[in-house]
């Protein structure tokens, strides 16, 4: 496995069940966080736990791969720059969605945390998006062409 | 597209899929993928491995049309 689908998996690892708890609690039980202190220190732990969880799993694949070639060639380029491209198109679309259209009607009620949580929600898709086709890349021959 | 990548490193020594992608400038992986024909490498990869071996790039890899692939 090269290094660029292992840290591909190791985000999608890392960053899908933190931000699906969070995700989770913000629409399921808006009540757990009613404040702008709570919905601060319920976004900083979220974010926390996904770095963290990306840090160790990267210092566990940097010692994995000892002694082997780490550096990217074109293949991994040619991936990752097709990834990047399908998900720069979903963050566009979110941006536009969350900076144009929801203002007009979502941000008297939430004081702006409905607007806040879909932009982030929309960065966290593209980047699932960038490294599930990453994966996918690796996996089926036609999207690496 | 095809490729004898495979049956040259065996007639090479046997060398390697790690050093056969060291010489080219390419990972372990992506030589795995290209003797599998998962992956299609640019010219200039083709060129340098058909240089490992000591051979024309047409030696190394083949391409038949399919039916779609007409000029007119």
């Amino acid at each position: 496995m090269s290094s660029l689908e292992k840290r591909a998996w190791l985000t999608l690892w890392s960053q899908c069940p933190a931000y699906c708890i969070y995700f989770a609690i913000q629409v399921c039980l808006p009540t757990l966080v009613p404040t702008l202190l709570t919905h601060i220190a319920c976004l900083t732990l979220v974010a926390s736990v996904h770095a963290l969880s990306y840090i160790v799993g990267l210092l566990l694949i940097k010692r994995g791969e000892r002694g082997e070639n780490l550096l990217e060639d074109e293949r991994d380029r040619a991936i990752d720059g097709r990834a990047t491209r399908a998900a720069y198109f979903v963050l566009l679309t979110g941006m536009i969605v969350v900076g144009v259209f929801m203002p007009l009607d979502h941000a008297d009620s939430s004081g702006g945390w409905k607007i806040v949580n879909s932009a982030l929600f929309f960065i966290v898709l593209s980047e699932t998006v960038r490294q599930v086709l990453i994966v996918a890349g690796y996996r089926r021959p036609r999207l690496a062409h | 597209m095809s490729n004898d990548v495979k049956l040259l490193r065996f007639l090479a020594q046997e060398i390697t899929q790690a050093e056969l992608g060291k010489r080219v400038g390419i990972t372990r992986q992506t030589v795995a993928a290209i003797e599998q024909g998962r992956y299609s490498p640019s010219l200039e990869i083709a060129f340098r491995i058909a240089h490992v071996f000591g051979k024309r790039v047409d030696e190394v890899f083949h391409w038949q049309p399919s039916g779609d692939d007409g000029n007119g």
